[in-house]
C-alpha cells in the first residue's frame, strides 16, 4: 500500500468531492473490501496532497457539523493519469515475467 | 464513564506538536470520521462501547499513525516558520539600514549592523527555499529530512538578529536625535522578533520528534 496511498486518493476523489470517511469507504468498496486502510493514515496524506497543490478543500456546513471536503485540482487529475499510466507499465512488465508468452513454434 | 473516542484523540492529540490550527484540524476531521465511523456501526447493532472500541481500532493505533502525523505537522510547522522569516526579514533589514545611518560611532553598529542584516538576508532566502520545497516542488522531488531543522536554525539566528536590532533601536533611540523614528523601528523589531523566535523554537521541537521517530 505504502507508495500507492497517493494514486488511491486521487483516484476515488476522481468523480467528485468526498469527506475523509467517504473517501476510506469507497476505497475500500472499490477493492471490494481487500484493501484494508488503517483510516487515520490518510489525514496526513490529504493534508499533503493538499499542500502540494494535489487537492483543495472546502469546509462544507451540514447542521452543527462542519465537514471537510476534498477535490482533484487540475494538476491533481493531471497526476492521476501518469499514476495510471505507470501502474499500467509495471503490471505489464512484471505480467511479462510472471506469464511469459510462449515463443512461436518455427515450421520446420 | 469515558469515551473511547475522546479518550482516544486526546492521546494522540498529546503526543503530536506543530501549528495550533493544522493540528486542531486534523484532529477535528478524525473526530468528525470516527463518529461517523461509530454510528455506522450502532445502526448495525452494536453498542456504542463496542462500536467506539471497533472504530478506534480500524483508525489505527497512535504509535502505528503519530509518524505520518508528526511528519507533516512538522512540516507544516517549517512553513510556518518559513512564513515567518519571509514576512518579517524585510523589516528588519530596514531597521538595521536605520541603526546604519544613526550616528553611534562609538558602537560600531554600521560594521555590525551589516553583518547581522547579511544573516537575516540568509535566513529569508532559506525561508523562500523551504515553502518551495515543501510547497508545489515537493510533487516531483522529496523533501529533506533536514529541511525543518535548517528552517529552524536559520529561523533561530535571524530572531536573536532581531533582539540584537531591538537592543540597539533602543541605545540609539536614547541616545541619537531622531529617536521617534529609531522608537518606532525598535517596537518593529521587537514584535518581529517575538513572532519569529516562538515559531522557531516550536520547529526546532518538531523537527527533533521527527528525528527521534
Amino acid at each position: 500500500m505504502r507508495g500507492h496511498l497517493d494514486g488511491l486518493l486521487l483516484a476515488v476523489l476522481e468523480q467528485g468531492p468526498l469527506h475523509g470517511y467517504a473517501i476510506i469507504t469507497a476505497v475500500q468498496q472499490r477493492s471490494g473490501g481487500a484493501l484494508e486502510l488503517r483510516t487515520g493514515t490518510i489525514y496526513p496524506a490529504l493534508n499533503r496532497l493538499e499542500r502540494v497543490g494535489l487537492l483543495h478543500s472546502t469546509t462544507q456546513s451540514s447542521g452543527e457539523r462542519h465537514r471537510r471536503c476534498y477535490d482533484l485540482t487540475d494538476a491533481g487529475r493531471r497526476t492521476l493519469a501518469n499514476e495510471r499510466t505507470a501502474w499500467q507499465e509495471f503490471t505489464a512488465a512484471i505480467g511479462s515475467v510472471l506469464n511469459p508468452v510462449p515463443p512461436p513454434e518455427t515450421a520446420t | 464513564m469515558s469515551d473511547p473516542v475522546e479518550d482516544y484523540l486526546s492521546s494522540l492529540a498529546a503526543a503530536l506538536h506543530g501549528p495550533k490550527r493544522t493540528k486542531a484540524r486534523m484532529v477535528a476531521e478524525a473526530r468528525g470520521d470516527l463518529t461517523d465511523a461509530v454510528s455506522e456501526r450502532t445502526r448495525a447493532g452494536l453498542s456504542y462501547e463496542h462500536a467506539a472500541e471497533q472504530a478506534v481500532r480500524g483508525f489505527g493505533t497512535a504509535a502505528e499513525l503519530i509518524g505520518s502525523w508528526q511528519r507533516e505537522l512538522t512540516i507544516a510547522q517549517a512553513r510556518h516558520t518559513a512564513r515567518a522569516v519571509a514576512r518579517t526579514v524585510p523589516f528588519v533589514i530596514v531597521c538595521w539600514t536605520l541603526l546604519q545611518r544613526a550616528d553611534d560611532s562609538f558602537w560600531h553598529l554600521p560594521r555590525a549592523a551589516q553583518h547581522l542584516a547579511v544573516v537575516s538576508a540568509v535566513a529569508a532566502v532559506l525561508a523562500a527555499v523551504t515553502l518551495a520545497a515543501t510547497g508545489t516542488l515537493a510533487r516531483w522531488f522529496p523533501t529533506p529530512d533536514r529541511l525543518p531543522l535548517t528552517i529552524a536554525w536559520a529561523g533561530t539566528a535571524a530572531s536573536m538578529s532581531m533582539a540584537i536590532a531591538t537592543l540597539a533601536l533602543a541605545l540609539s533611540a536614547a541616545l541619537g536625535t531622531d529617536w521617534v523614528l529609531l522608537t518606532f523601528a525598535c517596537v518593529l523589531a521587537a514584535a518581529s522578533h517575538a513572532l519569529v523566535a516562538g515559531s522557531a523554537r516550536s520547529c526546532r521541537r518538531c523537527a527533533r520528534l521527527i528525528t527521534d521517530l
